[in-house]
């Protein structure tokens, strides 16, 4: 596989069995154990017109397709024994393939990263141990998935891997990752050849092969439909012939790897390597571009990207107490906040002691990019956590960090090699921070050759010059300018620096902090880390680009600034809190709810005001004066006021306040999970503490969880007619655990005569009335 | 036929909510721009089959319901509708950063997915007159099982078409998707507006719980 020389692969597979007499709704697989001389009839018709890969019949031999009706293993083993059998003699090769496992991972769906590379495991196992050739992992609009499986292939098996996804003519997958994001994140993982499938015929896919051919140097795989298919009936209408013109045309991009898709049949093959005599491969251009990303967005290289801080338990005693508590709605409103805020990267660093750095790292990672659409930065010094946050990442992240010690890089640089991220380099080591730029400088060169030896490109190591606090340091802010200049201009490296340490135990911190930053940006920093949500900082970022010609015709500047005013927001004197509440105003609740601490202690505030507040909006939507969408408004303006009094209660180190702990769970088989969400926000508002099982939740992880947090209130959710009855086995299972808990239940299709009738305490049926069913159970 | 999506109703929006008879202003306001950053995010997907009612295509008929809506049809279309997870996302988020407006989203989706299958209706009665279509018949209603939710996914290659995903338990993932069979038939077909046939909503509508319909059916 090479970009010097064509290779030729097969066409369609499904609808060549079809006519062979698979019977519709039948797994085309199954037919590899019980009629394995017609699948290989159909490959030697393949071998025939020219291919010279086949792809082995195992798209959809996995565990969630051919559970209860056969063995993954077999049938993978057959179908690759067919193809060898059709290849024999010839020199072709056998490809296993591996498509999509058709369950949706979380945070959209239910399956979990781990238990895809665990099936993916299997598969890839099955189909070395047959002796396949290569692994081709197709058809995948799910980048994360690509990932287990490719991670599945390369941990389990030497062969080679290639990787196509199928892309909708906007250029984005169904799950909307880009063509960019697609090769950043597979050149990295270290796959041999990438390219797209299925999707859409060749014609169409010609714009996202000169994008692909931009992001990315490896060898490009073609294998499209035989164009559209008519939507009425599915049947394709492009001849052979026209087909084999439109790829070819395509491999006048650079494209050395062609085959077909749906419709496509031997006769396509055949067009095809008859179309290509005479015909050499294009020269590929020079790559332009690289960088990091998420699965849907990328931050380029050579351009200025703000890194967001305020993931960092350093120093932020609120922020300790959310990861104490497992609190991840905390976490991920500070994610939301800071894209909100304009910044393009995300650091994440869960590093308190007390509690498992790893464990909590892997949980932080999946629920932020579950809500945000940002690349990610790994903060941690310790390798194991580094190295569980990376597996999990979905898309090229940057870790944040090595130094200049040799053991260090020894242990971490593997890891950025094998999951293909970018790395932040300190320049210092065991001997601490050199005082001086050419020091600092020594050392970032030490990194830089370290990153070579470990096959790391260079455009992927990042250096930190550190910045130091004036107040105790003054004369290195410029040696930690100077440095950023050198390591930028003559090394030409990207560079790294945590900016608002300069000012540190200074008055009105900000002036000095801005104005290093900008000093920084123009000696070449590329990636400030800042706290985004002081607008002075994101407003210099911002002048920045402008100046420096990163913001065409200023378009994004007079976006931010055009129509701003400086905003006079002291809430008005007659407001009260309870009133802010009622009208859902969270800022003025957070103001009012401020003052009040300034007279009473936190217990007394939410005695006397916030719960009472809450209570006269409860009994207005009893009286259906007010409906459910400002009731919930009511609740979450009042969150922030509890947030108030929980940040002021994390000062004083006292614990939160607490009113009792409620279990909440969406049960097993159920994914619609807002009522159980709006449940809890009114829950946690009338201070309770609840613990958030998510959706899909199987009884036992319910039972487990309520006897280990010694749990006295249980809330199940459960919308649809077919899922009730897992919440009556969820309720069977904790009664005859024999833990001793009450057991309230809501959901659309649920009575007060069914939730007796399966055994539940309560019935609640609507979010208010769960929280008079918490105040009955618990006081 | 392609996908469409051009329009929220926000009647229907505000009897998912509950309070359709006692609208706010101001509620009204945010289901208004809400519906509009909506309609924005979403992209809409569609596939769709049609299929003649032969012994071949039997298995399409599970249960006594499906068979009685179709028994003066000579063929029957199956398709599938999702807002797609750019929407799903929209409505993910949107919880985190703020419940109320989640909400009122989520309800404006359900009528967002309406909007869809309407269109399709409405095209798919152009292109089949002047022959008339039955109403449109979901997994889950009547006697026809939400694992017939597997037979149409098959039939379609709706995972690959328009990237909906079906779980074990038979539910759609992005969640506001919508499956379904409409016959076409020689005769004028009899609507059944009045018990909440072809409502997305019939499977968790709080106003059949209570033995009511909306005043939309």
């Amino acid at each position: 596989m090479t970009n010097t020389e064509f290779t030729i692969l097969d066409g369609g597979m499904g609808t060549m069995l079809q006519a062979a007499g698979l019977p519709v709704g039948m797994s085309p697989e199954l037919w590899n154990l019980t009629n394995p001389e017609k699948v290989t009839e159909i490959q030697k018709q393949y071998v025939q017109a020219g291919s010279q890969v086949i792809f082995a019949n195992t798209f959809g031999a996995n565990r969630c397709k051919l559970a209860g009706k056969a063995d993954v293993a077999e049938v993978i083993k057959a179908g690759v024994f067919a193809a060898k059998e059709a290849a024999k003699g010839t020199g072709v090769k056998v490809a296993l393939d591996v498509g999509p496992l058709g369950q949706l991972l979380e945070p959209l769906g239910t399956l979990t990263f781990e238990a895809a590379y665990d099936i993916y495991r299997e598969i890839m196992i099955a189909g070395a141990q047959a002796g396949a050739d290569l692994i081709v992992i197709e058809t995948q609009s799910d980048l994360y998935e690509v990932k287990a499986a490719v991670l599945a292939a390369k941990e389990n098996t030497d062969l080679p891997i290639w990787v196509t996804m199928t892309f909708e003519a906007s250029g984005r997958t169904f799950l909307g990752v880009s063509v960019s994001a697609m090769a950043l994140t597979l050149q990295g993982l270290g796959v041999e050849a990438i390219g797209f499938n299925c999707s859409l015929g060749p014609k169409q896919l010609m714009p996202l092969v000169e994008e692909l051919r931009r992001w990315t140097d490896l060898p490009l795989i073609l294998k499209p439909n035989a164009g559209l298919p008519d939507p009425e009936t599915g049947v394709y209408t492009v001849t052979p012939e026209d087909f084999a013109k439109e790829l070819v045309e395509a491999s006048t991009l650079g494209v050395t790897c062609l085959g077909g898709c749906c419709g496509t049949t031997p006769d396509f093959i055949r067009a095809v390597c008859k179309e290509l005599e005479g015909v050499s491969p294009a020269e590929r251009p020079k790559l332009e571009y690289k960088g990091i990303c998420s699965s849907r967005t990328i931050a380029k290289y050579g351009a200025v990207h703000v890194i967001g801080e305020r993931i960092n338990p350093t120093g932020k005693k609120r922020f300790q107490q959310a990861l104490r508590d497992g609190n991840m709605d905390y976490i991920l409103a500070r994610a939301v906040e800071q894209q909100d805020a304009g910044a393009e990267l995300l650091d994440i660093n869960v590093g308190l002691p007390g509690i498992d750095e790893k464990e909590m790292m892997v949980r932080v990672v999946k629920a932020v990019q579950g809500v945000v659409d940002l690349p990610l930065v790994i903060d941690s010094s310790n390798p194991d956590v580094i190295e569980a946050g990376l597996r999990v990442v979905n898309g090229k992240a940057i870790v944040n960090s090595v130094n200049g010690e040799q053991a260090v890089l020894d242990r971490i640089l593997p890891l950025c090699k094998k999951y293909g991220a970018a790395v932040v380099g300190l320049t210092m080591d065991s001997s601490g921070i050199p005082d001086s730029m050419e020091g600092r400088i020594a050392i970032a060169k030490r990194i830089a050759s370290a990153c070579d030896a470990y096959g790391i490109p260079k455009e992927d190591l990042l250096i930190d010059c550190l910045t130091l606090t004036i107040s105790a340091q003054q004369e290195q802010a410029v040696e930690t300018l100077a440095a950023v200049e050198y390591v930028s201009r003559e090394m030409g490296l990207g560079t790294v620096l945590g900016v608002s340490n300069i000012s540190f135990g200074l008055p009105e911190r900000e002036h000095i902090t801005v104005s290093f930053l900008t000093q920084a940006l123009y000696a070449g920093l590329s990636f400030p880390i800042v706290n985004p949500n002081q607008d002075a900082i994101m407003d210099a970022v911002a002048s920045f680009r402008a100046l420096h010609g990163y913001d065409d015709r200023c378009e994004q500047y007079i976006a931010r600034f055009a129509g701003r005013k400086t905003e006079v927001s002291a809430p008005t004197a007659a407001m009260t809190l309870s009133d802010a509440i009622a009208r859902g105003l969270k800022a003025e609740t957070a103001a009012l709810t401020r003052e009040a601490l300034g007279s009473m202690d936190e217990l007394a505030v939410v005695n006397t005001l916030l719960i009472p507040a809450l209570d006269r909006i409860g009994a207005q939507y009893e009286k259906q004066e007010i409906y459910l969408p400002q009731l919930i408004s009511a609740a979450g303006a009042a969150c922030e006021g509890f947030e108030v009094i929980r940040t002021s209660l994390a000062k004083k180190g006292d614990s939160a306040i607490s009113r009792g702990k409620i279990l909440l769970a969406t049960v097993q088989g159920d994914i619609h999970d807002i009522g159980k969400n709006i449940v809890k926000v009114v829950l946690e508002n009338y201070g309770y503490t609840v613990i958030d099982l998510g959706r899909d939740v199987p009884p036992q992880r319910i039972v487990e969880t309520a006897i280990k947090e010694n749990i006295t209130l249980v809330g199940l959710s459960a919308l649809m007619t077919t899922t009730v009855g897992s919440m009556e086995k969820t309720i069977q299972a904790l009664r005859a655990s024999g833990h001793q808990c009450a057991v309230m239940v809501g959901g659309a299709v649920l009575t007060p005569d069914y939730a007796k009738k399966i055994g539940a305490d309560f019935y609640a049926k609507d979010a208010k009335c769960s929280a008079d069913i918490a105040r009955s159970v618990l006081g | 036929m392609t996908a469409k999506l051009t329009k929220i109703n926000e009647q229907e929006v505000l009897r998912y909510l509950g309070c359709a008879q006692a609208p706010d202003p101001e509620l009204q306001e945010k289901i208004s721009c809400l519906s509009e950053e909506l309609i924005a995010v979403s992209v809409p997907r569609l596939v769709w089959r049609r299929l003649p009612l032969l012994p071949e295509n039997e298995f399409l008929l599970a249960g006594e319901d499906i068979r009685e809506i179709l028994k003066d049809c000579s063929e029957v279309v199956l398709f599938a509708a999702t807002l797609g997870v750019e929407a799903e996302r929209f409505l993910q988020r949107a919880q985190i950063r703020d419940m109320a407006q989640a909400v009122i989203l989520d309800a404006c989706a359900d009528s967002a997915i309406e909007n869809v299958c309407d269109h399709f209706c409405e095209d798919l009665a152009s292109l089949a007159a002047p022959r008339f279509l039955t109403d449109r018949y979901s997994p889950g209603y009547g006697d026809l099982p939400l694992s017939h939710q597997r037979v149409i996914f098959d039939v379609l290659d709706v995972t690959r078409r328009i990237g909906v995903t079906l779980t074990d338990s038979g539910l759609m993932l992005p969640q506001k998707s919508v499956t379904a069979m409409i016959g076409i038939s020689d005769q004028p077909q009899k609507h059944h507006s009045g018990n909440c046939m072809g409502c997305s909503m019939y499977l968790h509508c709080i106003y059949r719980k209570e033995g009511r319909s909306c005043d939309k059916h």
